[in-house]
Formats: C-alpha cells, structure tokens, sequence
C-alpha cells in the first residue's frame, strides 16, 4: 500500500548510510571481539574477514579506497603469510561474489592482496617491536602495497591483450593508485594500532602464557 | 613522527581531492599520445568521411536489432542514411561526418541524436567513471551466454585499438573513430 523503500539517494548520501552502516559493524564487531577468549586468531580473522568484506563493498563509492589492503598487511605481521593470503581470498572471493562482481580478476585480486600478506609476513620483525607498531615504516609499506596490488590486478588485461599494452595501462591507472596508497595512509593513520591491539592479544601462544613459573622436578 | 601521521593522512586527502581533476587531465592527455593513427580504421567507411570523426556500433550477429539486421549502415550528422556496407566486418551502424569533438561522449551523444533512438544507449555511473549497460537497447548478455565464471560487456574501440580510457575521458583528434562492440570474458 505505501511506497516507503522507494526512496533514491544521491551517491554522496549512499556513501553517507554506507559508512553509518560501517561505523556500526565496527563497533559491533569491536564489541563482539572482547567477547573472544585470548588467543583465538581464527576467530579474530573471522572478524577481519566481516571488517574488510564489509569496507569494501560499502566504500565501494570512492574509487579504491577500501580497508582490505591494511588489513590484509596486519594479518600478514600479526598471524604470518598462509592466514593472510587465507584471509585475502575470503574477502575478496566474498565480496566479488555478493556485489562488486565475479570474474577472472578475482585470482589476481587475491594474487595481489596475498603478495601484501607476504610482504607484512616477511618484514614482521621491522614493522612490529615490543608489541608496538611502527607506524611510519607500516605507512611506507602500505603505499608500496597499495601500487604493487594495483599493478598486480592490471596485469590481468594481458588475458586479452599483448604486453605492449600494460606500461600504458598502468600510467593510466596512475591516478587510482593514488587514490589507494592515500587510502592506506589513512587506514593506517586512524585503524592499525587499535586494530593491532586486538590482534596482538590473538597471537599469543597460550602455551608462553600459561606456564609463568618453572616447574622443577623434587 | 608517528603522532604526525594523522594530519598528515589528512593533508593528503585535501592535496589529492584538490590536485586529482590536474592528474586526470594530465593523464587523458598521456593516454591520447597512445592511440593509433586514425587512417586505417576509417577502411570500409564512406570516403566523404576521411577526416571526419565517426561513431560506430557493431551488433552482434545472434542478436538482431530491430532496425539493423544486415551490413553497416552509414548515417549521416544530419539523420539521413549515406548507404550499407555489407562487407563491413559486422553489423550495425556509423554515424560519421563529424568535426570538432574533443571528448569521446560528446561525440557518442551527438551520433546517438543524429540516428533518432536507434542507438540510444543507458549507462551506470559507478565511482571509477560509466559503464554502458546497453546499446540500441541491446545489452552484452543477450549476445552471449553469461555466468559466475564468464560474461559480456560493450568494449570501446579508438581507431580501431582497445580504449585505454572510459567514453567519458577519451580526448579526440580530427579523424577519430569510435566504435562499440561486444566483447566477452
């Protein structure tokens, strides 16, 4: 009888309710998280994965900015390469499959975002100390990843075309790349030591946390 | 200089939203330095286009337009019908005559308005810039079989080579030629 779900938003209002509705899950998912036992990183890339699949889709009205690319580079410092590239995979076969579109760029998505795993992996040791995130080193690395990611996901056109075509592709692609590594700088300004504080306490051993005193046999 | 990274993100924000439309130009530009010589594609077009621009669009041939079904037809700026080139690689329609365009939508929009509704096309606005959904009223999943794995879109051709650059930024030279045609993945 009523029309009240007929009602059509301007994109700057879309992108408004879309980080209303971000804004939410975070802290709902922030919430849920103290909920967690210690120690419990497959849940907490469970929350990852919601985190990221969600950025995604509901910042998907600014042109590549998304929160996927740091999270994935936490993941990779805090939970090492294999949950990463794991971690990688769901958000980007998810969010692909449930909105933004399925297609042979989907590998090369996850290509792409594992190669950042790999990177937060293998320079873990520089980019966390005492527990603590250098954020200057992460914010360096996270433009690096923003470009590598990009140019990774691009050289998919040579499915269909000769690489003569990819250095022009890419200069094209210049601005989005921007658009990207500015993003990261962003997230991890404002999202990776609140972030990392939550996966710090999902990456102790219990078995390091259990044991406080030496046990000596009489 | 930790502390200072969240100014600084801010800072970069501003810089990019303000510097972002002079990046963009001065891309278009680099891109346009790559498109190929526009001698070649205007083969098979009326010779009284030479050094017209032209706007195409090729049908696929599972897929009958209601109007063009066999050969191109050649459609004058003014809506009068030049002749059909049945050997023309395909089927469908070039608008052609045109001169003066510099961005490759104002030339579509004016061909499209030269051919009545017969090329009328729709598109999707999405952030990265437009997406034509369909042409003539002819969508790409019509002509081919769509799925999770496999699909279809409206490629955009600039002298007969892959448009680096959406409809919207494409920068045009005298001569140019545009065409659409339907390519899969």
């Amino acid at each position: 009888m009523y029309d009240f779900h007929n009602v059509a938003l301007t994109p700057t209002q879309s992108l408004l309710l879309n980080i209303c509705i971000l804004s939410v899950i975070v802290f709902a998912v922030l919430r849920s998280e103290r909920r967690l036992d210690d120690y419990n990183p497959i849940a907490m890339l469970g929350v990852l994965a919601i985190f990221g699949i969600a950025g995604r889709i509901l910042l998907d009205p600014i042109p590549n900015f998304q929160p996927v690319t740091v999270i994935v580079l936490l993941a990779g410092i805090y939970y090492g390469a294999p949950r990463a590239v794991a971690l990688a995979g769901i958000i980007a076969l998810a969010s692909n499959f449930a909105v933004l579109g399925h297609g042979p760029w989907t590998l090369f998505q996850v290509a792409g975002w594992g190669l950042v795993g790999f990177a937060g992996a293998f320079f873990a040791d520089h980019l966390l100390k005492d527990g603590r995130l250098q954020l200057n080193r992460l914010a360096g690395l996270a433009i690096i990843s923003a470009f590598a990611f990009d140019w990774v996901v691009s050289s998919s056109i040579l499915l269909k075309t000769d690489v003569s075509m990819l250095a022009p592709y890419l200069l094209n692609g210049l601005l989005f790349d921007l658009y990207h590594a500015v993003g990261n700088l962003v997230f991890v300004a404002w999202l990776a030591n609140p972030l990392g504080e939550i996966m710090l306490r999902h990456r102790v051993e219990p078995s390091s946390q259990s044991v406080s005193e030496v046990v000596t046999n009489r | 200089m930790s502390d200072n990274l969240k100014p600084l993100s801010v800072i970069a924000v501003i810089a990019l939203i303000i510097l972002a439309p002079a990046i963009r130009d001065a891309l278009r530009e680099e891109a346009a330095t790559y498109v190929d010589d526009s001698e070649s594609s205007h083969d098979g077009l009326p010779e009284s286009w030479n050094d017209t621009q032209v706007f195409c669009v090729l049908f696929p041939d599972q897929t009958s337009h209601p109007k063009f079904t066999s050969g191109v037809t050649m459609i004058e700026q003014d809506g009068s019908t030049l002749g059909t080139n049945s050997e023309y690689n395909g089927t469908g329609a070039c608008v052609g005559g045109f001169s003066g365009f510099e961005n490759g939508l104002d030339l579509m929009d004016a061909a499209v308005n030269s051919s009545g509704t017969d090329l009328v096309y729709n598109l999707t606005e999405f952030s990265f810039g437009l997406q034509i959904d369909s042409i003539g009223g002819i969508e790409p999943c019509d002509a081919t079989e769509c799925s999770d794995s496999s699909g279809a879109y409206w490629a955009l051709y600039h002298n007969g080579g892959t448009s680096l650059v959406g409809i919207s930024d494409i920068i045009l030279s005298e001569g140019d030629v545009l065409l659409w045609q339907i390519a899969t993945w």
